[in-house]
């Protein structure tokens, strides 16, 4: 037995189907239980009685279910859209596992002490003129230079007949949202400020970082232009 | 000579060849004495709801039972769908298997929850206890562990797989004495604090017929070389973190520790991975059969060098950063994949981080002849794409497809993909489960009626138009046994129109739909068999009875109404009239 797999919606009109289901064969509609078995006069099928507590009268009405269902429609399948964040506020879509979210999404293990002593950061990238935005884990980079060879060998895929000797600087968004060039401030604090060594000059580490801006933690976003573009960004 | 004049003994000995489940449960309907026969020599049970029979019956009937498989909360509590305190709890079970199962040796409990009191009483109640699963578990800590641990002596598997496991101190794994030479199988991965090093060390040393070793994050790459130097009858691996800075000497190490485990099948952990040390593994990839790569934050280059080291691979899991061009890598290499799962890296952004889209999955549906089960999250599909993949791959078992984006529509055609999910049902004829996702309309569900005859869980989200999606479900779907569906314009009708067939089901989850508290009293009052509970963290559901319930949970029991329902939960049955009231 062999659905024809159209891409035609049901046609409700047609008065051959019956049961307003839009079955294209006769062969299916005689194979399946029909709406009328199933609802009205129901038959006892592998022994198990299939007692319905409600009889549905049949196809759903134009002026009744029909319109009601439509709402309803509007009515569950609304996503709550935070206009303002943009984000989806759905519970338990998409479906991925808390375990998996709180692993993978809120950094690390909530538990986890002073365990791995590179935090993954991840950054989203784009590069002028390449449609797809990625995102990428800084703390697999130790500098300006791997990483901005690494950006530009990855987005190479998405150049078309790039010319050669085209220039790329590479920029980033700080957490006041300003785009900056990379490499105005360090890749990353020496090792030699630890927490002991601030402790000993008695100052804080929101101090610190304000004096000390690194790269790696003040970076929100990065954007790869081609040489001579800076200028242009509105 | 019939079979009811055999002897006992003979049946018992015949009986005990019939591994199934399913074959033992048609066995003992045969005739008054093989029933009898048969639940005295029933040594495993699984319970896939743990109200839907109580511990008491279960026992009364089997009682030689060895082994105890149960199953607590819905399946979407895995998404937090679930509210905490919803129940799940094992107690009453190990409570009552301590007095009716001396013998017990194996325990694995999927989503429940799981207090230190229940661990311990299993540690002091089982004498010869062996096995203890806890898969997605919560509720006890290390302290419970440490319990098992120092109590049962011949224990060999203590598996924690994605459990939520409180755990203050690591030192619980030195309560493992040093008589403790049997374990086979340590899983503890989703362990969050630093483990006593020396104390695994020392357990991993005395036992040598440890085949599966699952670390934590906690466990520093250096001391990985250092482990399998001292197991290299390894079968299973998962590493700890898989970080550290770039060094010849710990790679040579580790290289040649890892060249040592020439058993070793199957690999998994990989967190907060260094590319650079990936290449420490190849010695030993031509052997590996499962690849767990779904925590490993690494680009599509590095997990094509590492998959195309890999021929044997069975079994598949990683993130979308594999891309496209890496599945294409996969279905050229990877002739006996089976399995493969794809999780999104970024799931809650707008825009797509990867290139990874339909045209990577129909690849491997083309190059891997043996792929039955797919796990795919992608932002695109197309109805051509999904007949592709149905033709290609008739035999696949399990498919769940999520686009990330509720009712995305076929990104070329921009009609829904009920013809794309349609080849799959029709042509996937062994199809036991299905996961839809995009735009859908009422019509494949009617293809899902007509043809998946097999289907055993089905999961729906943001799909259908009317209550002619659910009776085509409810009423087609003839091997049905969970069906779950959240945001979907599902109401009364067809509920209550196939009351009866959800007594021959597990259980139905519907948050989000259309049915009313009406429809849930009346199919609560008129099916005793059934629970019916409404679950609303606002308040009693007849307060607002014009709307729609919030969630509601269906499943067939024996054992009647629960008796640790918390307050956010109503059941329906016959006197929640007066309950409520």
């Amino acid at each position: 037995m062999e659905l024809q797999l159209g891409l035609a919606l049901p046609n409700h009109n047609n008065p051959s189907a019956g049961n307003g289901v839009g079955f294209k064969s006769r062969k299916d509609a005689a194979n399946k239980r029909s709406f009328q078995e199933a609802f009205g006069n129901y038959k006892i099928r592998d022994e198990l009685q299939m007692m319905p507590l409600l009889l549905w009268s049949g196809p759903p009405d134009e002026d009744d279910d029909d319109r009601k269902g439509q709402k309803k429609i509007n009515s569950c399948n609304s996503i709550n859209k935070n206009e303002e964040e943009g984000e989806e506020l759905v519970v338990g879509w998409p479906p991925i596992q808390s375990w998996r979210k709180k692993l993978l999404f809120h950094g690390q293990h909530p538990q986890q002490g002073q365990v791995g002593r590179r935090v993954s950061k991840f950054v989203k990238v784009k590069m002028e003129g390449v449609g797809i935005a990625r995102k990428i884990n800084l703390s697999l980079y130790n500098s300006f230079e791997t990483l901005a060879n690494s950006l530009i060998h990855m987005f190479a895929t998405y150049q078309e007949s790039e010319k050669r000797g085209v220039r790329y600087t590479l920029t980033y968004q700080d957490k006041e949202g300003d785009w900056l060039i990379a490499g105005d401030v360090p890749w990353q604090y020496v090792s030699c400020f630890s927490l002991f060594f601030l402790d000993i000059i008695r100052i804080d580490l929101e101090m610190v970082q304000l004096i000390f801006r690194t790269f790696i933690e003040s970076v929100q976003r990065l954007e790869i232009l081609r040489c001579g573009a800076v200028e242009s960004r509105p | 000579m019939s079979y009811s004049s055999l002897p006992e003994d003979v049946l018992e000995h015949v009986f005990s060849f019939v591994q199934s489940d399913k074959d033992r449960n048609v066995i003992s309907l045969v005739c008054k004495s093989w029933y009898e026969i048969e639940r005295w020599c029933r040594r495993r049970i699984f319970v896939g709801n743990c109200y839907a029979v109580s511990p008491r019956m279960a026992i009364r009937r089997f009682p030689e039972v060895r082994s105890v498989e149960l199953k607590g909360k819905p399946h979407f509590a895995d998404f937090n769908l679930v509210p905490e305190g919803w129940g799940g709890y094992v107690y009453p079970w190990i409570r009552a298997m301590a007095g009716g199962y001396p013998w017990l040796e194996e325990i694995k409990l999927k989503r429940m929850v799981v207090t230190d009191e229940s661990l311990e009483l299993i540690a002091k109640s089982f004498k010869n206890f062996k096995v203890l699963v806890l898969s997605s578990c919560e509720g006890f800590s290390t302290h419970g562990l440490a319990a098992i641990a120092a109590n049962c002596k011949n224990l060999k598997e203590l598996d924690l797989w994605e459990s939520d496991v409180e755990d203050p101190s690591g030192n619980w794994l030195s309560n493992f004495p040093d008589t403790c030479t049997s374990l086979v199988s340590l899983n503890i991965a989703c362990l969050g604090s630093e483990v006593s090093f020396s104390a695994l060390e020392r357990l991993v040393v005395r036992c040598p017929n440890l085949r599966t070793l699952r670390l934590n994050r906690a466990v520093p790459l250096e001391k990985l070389a250092h482990l399998l130097r001292r197991a290299p009858q390894l079968v299973e691996l998962g590493t700890g973190t898989y970080s550290a800075d770039l060094r010849p000497d710990i790679f040579s190490n580790l290289a040649g520790a890892f060249s040592g485990c020439k058993e070793l099948k199957s690999l998994s952990g990989f967190w907060d991975v260094v590319p650079a040390y990936l290449p420490a593994v190849y010695s030993v990839c031509s052997g590996l059969t499962t690849l767990n790569l779904s925590y490993a934050t690494i680009q599509s280059p590095d997990l094509i060098k590492l998959v195309s080291q890999c021929p044997k691979l069975q079994c598949l899991w990683v993130l979308d950063y594999i891309e496209d061009s890496g599945l294409e890598a996969l279905a050229a290499t990877c002739k006996d994949l089976r399995e493969l799962r794809v999780f999104p890296s970024e799931p809650f952004g707008d825009e797509p981080n990867v290139s990874l889209t339909e045209q990577g999955l129909v690849l491997v549906s083309e190059g891997c002849p043996k792929l039955e089960s797919v796990l795919y999250f992608c932002r695109r599909m197309s109805n051509d794409a999904l007949v592709t993949i149905a033709k290609n791959r008739p035999s696949m078992i399990r498919f769940r497809l999520c686009i990330i984006d509720p009712q995305t529509p076929d990104y070329l055609t921009l009609e829904p993909l009920d013809v794309g999910f349609g080849a799959i049902v029709q042509h996937c004829k062994d199809l036991r489960r299905l996961s839809l996702s995009g735009l859908l309309t009422d019509r494949v569900f009617e293809y899902i009626g007509t043809y998946a005859k097999k289907l055993e869980m089905l999961s729906v989200a943001f799909a259908g138009e009317s209550d002619l999606g659910l009776h085509h479900m409810l009423s087609g779907c003839d091997s049905l046994r969970k069906l779950e569906i959240m945001d979907c314009p599902f109401g009364d009708k067809a509920l209550l129109a196939n009351a009866a067939k959800l007594e021959t089901m597990r259980s139905l989850w519907m948050s989000s739909c259309s049915v009313s508290f009406e429809a849930c009293k009346l199919l609560g009052q008129k099916m005793p068999r059934l629970n019916v509970e409404v679950i609303d963290e606002s308040g009693p559901p007849d307060s607002r009875p014009e709307l729609p319930v919030k969630k509601l949970y269906i499943y067939r029991t024996v054992a009647g109404r629960r008796i640790d329902m918390p307050g956010f939960v109503w059941n329906m049955g016959e006197d929640s009239a007066l309950r409520l009231s």
